[in-house]
């Protein structure tokens, strides 16, 4: 295979990157695995009839058979019950399924799926005998029908009712006037929920959205309408459904697979989908990216792809465009390789044309264009801090290590000048990552530096021993210096031991023991300095101090004695004695309040006391007044 | 100047323990008694320490109230001020007097910690 190409599939069912500039991005889809997951869930033995009709169905919309097609065919026989609507339909649409495979219907049973199309029974009755009819190939009058079926859709109006009425409809004669019911499709898409912009679903969950959408495409097919959803509702109705990976009921995976079949074959809305095959990489050394190609459904051999344009990520410089892509077997291939891009990422803006169904034929995909690096012109060399001799230049060429060892002390520097090139093309490359380390071959001690480029791009590193004290410790020694270079687009990362250079601190500032910094070992303990309790004065002198205060109150008593404090006037009327022990008592409460109470409780004794005392000393004073 | 100092301040005791009623010479008493009281924590705080300040300034402020509620009830009550307090006797002055300490009481007993 001539040199390195770019390959992508295109295939039927989801997307999985972005679309067009507005739709949303398509994010979920089936794959190879999930499909199987999907046809293990539908190949269960069958439980009962319903569970028959789920997988034998189900299977048909995946495109594929039940295994064993005359056991299910008996199956259906011996479990149909003639005098249930349910078990009528289930077993009349698995059997329009099967191949040969009959069962007679019975005059009775005719008028009970007759009888049960009526105003009085529910839609999902309805929905069963018309589909029963239909499945048994009885004649069926679509007008009373569809009278039937529009009265009782008035009557229930939830989301589930509407989906069957979808699905009773394309049972029905295109004679009779099912515009009604196809309406009902632009209801139910605006009852969907937005989330996040991604996903479009029923709240009652995803198994509703797949059967609304299986029911939209079967009767949008039927009548010969387009089905009045737009190119990013479908785009998230199908992230919603295809979301779910596990199947925990069969009736789940029987509605994600109805979804899927109408969504590859209905007349109207084709989803593409653009994968690329293996990561989206190209290199001179894997050209070809190994095509992932979808396996639910044929790839689109009569589409024709076509690259917009290749732009590059960082300079939005158009690289290529217009360019269609080849068909190779089931893959469609682009030759990238020969434009001769420069390494780096790329945008690319596909289009998939050829059948006007297509939606969301429109995808941007980044590529990463990788090369080889190589290293030239390393020039290792000392220089004299005084500039007084020349400096001595040594060239090495990678992959070797140089011969001898370079010194960097305090009078003289060590540099290091390399460039790096692309190896394919010879330009100049500024990779990512370009490190200079230094190892202590006896501490284990390791510094590393970034190069920086100069204006020519070309790489310069220096070791100035007094600035770079300090990321070493300044520990001296010999240290083994490597080169790393990395980039997300070099295929050849390089780690090269360079040389050996000695490294000479000044002595004084060497650290008597080289500590290794472990970050790991314990710290050292915090001692916790708790509050100091105030200096409070010795015990003596605050008793003394009470002591003295009293003395005040002393010399009172003493003063009140001399100057003659009358107390002969001392009436005891009962006012008076009330007064003064309720005085008393509001001070004895003053003492209490100190020791034991809080401010409410005091408040609340202070009032019934102090409202004793006031009366009482009211009436005392009154008299006094009195008397005077 | 000694000399006069100390003659006036004999004057006015003699003054003071002729002209002045008994009544008010108790209540002055009783003020003198607060103020040293007061003085008294005052040189406590300066010479030992402020700690506990609370209880420093509860009683402080003890003193300093009761001396001036004491000061407010010697003007109402002095029969020389009679026209100045027309409507207050002198009952109501002392009732104003007791009601206006316990106050001030139970702010400082909140206080004193």
């Amino acid at each position: 295979s001539a040199g390195p190409r770019l390959r992508l599939a295109a295939a039927l069912n989801l997307l999985l990157l972005l679309a067009g500039a507005q739709a949303p991005a398509p994010s979920h889809r089936l794959t190879a695995r999930d499909l199987a997951r999907l046809r293990a869930a539908l190949e269960r033995p069958f439980a009962d009839l319903q569970a028959a009709f789920y997988s034998i169905v189900g299977l048909d919309s995946l495109g594929a058979r039940v295994a064993d097609e005359k056991a299910a065919c008996n199956f259906i026989k011996s479990h149909v019950d003639s005098s249930s609507v349910d078990s009528l339909f289930y077993a009349a649409q698995s059997i329009r399924v099967l191949s040969g495979c009959e069962v007679t219907v019975s005059n009775e049973t005719r008028e009970l799926l007759l009888a049960a199309v009526s105003e009085d029974s529910s839609v999902t009755q309805i929905f069963h005998a018309v589909g029963a009819l239909n499945g048994f190939g009885l004649p069926l009058a679509s007008q009373e029908a569809l009278s039937a079926l529009t009265a009782r859709l008035s009557k229930e109006e939830n989301v589930l009712a509407t989906i069957q009425a979808l699905e009773t409809a394309s049972y029905l004669s295109q004679q009779a006037d099912l515009s009604g019911i196809v309406e009902e499709i632009e209801d139910l898409v605006a009852r969907l929920d937005d989330l996040g912009g991604v996903y479009l679903q029923f709240e009652e969950g995803i198994e509703t959205t797949a059967l609304f959408v299986a029911a939209a495409y079967k009767l949008s097919d039927h009548v010969g309408t387009e089905p009045a959803m737009k190119e990013d509702q479908i785009i998230q109705l199908m992230n919603a459904i295809f979301s779910k990976k596990n199947f925990e009921t069969l009736s789940e995976a029987f509605s994600v697979a109805c979804a899927a079949g109408s969504l590859s074959r209905n007349r109207y809305h084709l989803p593409v989908v653009i994968v690329p095959d293996g990561p989206a990489a190209v290199s001179h050394h894997q050209p070809v990216l190994k095509a992932m190609t979808d396996v639910m459904s044929q790839p689109l051999t009569q589409a024709s792809v076509k690259l917009d344009y290749a732009k590059s990520a960082s300079s939005k410089a158009t690289v290529l465009q217009q360019t269609a892509f080849a068909l190779s077997g089931d893959i469609f291939e682009l030759n990238f390789m020969n434009v001769k891009p420069a390494s780096g990422y790329y945008d690319f803006s596909i289009s998939v044309d050829g059948d006007k169904r297509f939606i969301a034929n429109k995808v941007e995909l980044k590529v990463k264009v990788s090369t080889e690096v190589g290293i030239t012109n390393v020039d290792l060399s000392t220089v004299d801090k005084d500039q007084s001799i020349a400096p001595k230049t040594t060239r090495v060429a990678y992959p070797a290590k140089a011969k001898g060892s370079f010194t960097a002390d305090s009078h003289q520097n060590f540099a290091l000048s390399f460039q790096l090139i692309d190896a394919n093309s010879g330009a100049e490359l500024i990779p990512h990552q370009t490190f200079v380390r230094l190892h202590n071959q006896k501490t284990g001690q390791e510094v590393v530096f970034v190069a920086e480029p100069d204006s020519k791009n070309v790489y310069k590193f220096e070791l100035d021993t007094s600035e770079r004290k300090t990321e070493f410790d300044s520990a001296s020694g010999t240290y083994t210096l490597y080169l790393i270079i990395g980039d997300a687009t070099l295929e050849n990362p390089i780690l090269w031991n360079v040389a050996d250079v000695v490294i000479k601190f000044p002595e004084e500032d060497a650290p008597s023991t080289v500590q290794s910094k472990n970050l790991f070992v314990p710290k050292p303990e915090i001692q916790h300095l708790f509050r100091e309790p105030e200096k409070r004065p010795p015990t003596v002198v605050s008793n003394t101090f009470t002591a003295l205060i009293l003395s005040p109150l002393l010399l009172l008593l003493i003063l009140w004695i001399k100057i003659g404090a009358n107390i002969s006037n001392f009436s005891f009327a009962p006012s008076t004695i009330v007064f003064h022990l309720g005085h008393a008592a509001m001070l004895g409460l003053m003492y209490v309040y100190w020791t034991q109470l809080n401010m409410f409780q005091t408040l609340k004794y202070l009032a019934i006391l102090g409202g004793v005392t006031f009366l009482a000393g009211n009436r005392m004073l009154a008299q006094k007044a009195v008397k005077r | 100047a000694g000399g006069s100092v100390g003659s006036v301040v004999r004057r006015f005791l003699a003054e003071y323990g002729s002209g002045t009623p008994s009544r008010l010479k108790l209540l002055d008493a009783y003020l003198l008694y607060v103020l040293l009281t007061g003085a008294l924590q005052f040189g406590y705080c300066l010479g030992v320490g402020t700690f506990p300040f609370n209880s420093f300034l509860s009683g402080f402020i003890s003193a300093v109230g009761s001396f001036i509620l004491g000061v407010c009830l010697r003007i109402q009550i002095n029969p020389q001020n009679k026209g100045e307090f027309q409507g207050i006797s002198p009952e109501r002055a002392f009732a104003d007097f007791l009601f206006a300490n316990t106050i001030l009481h139970l702010v400082v007993i909140n206080f004193v910690g």
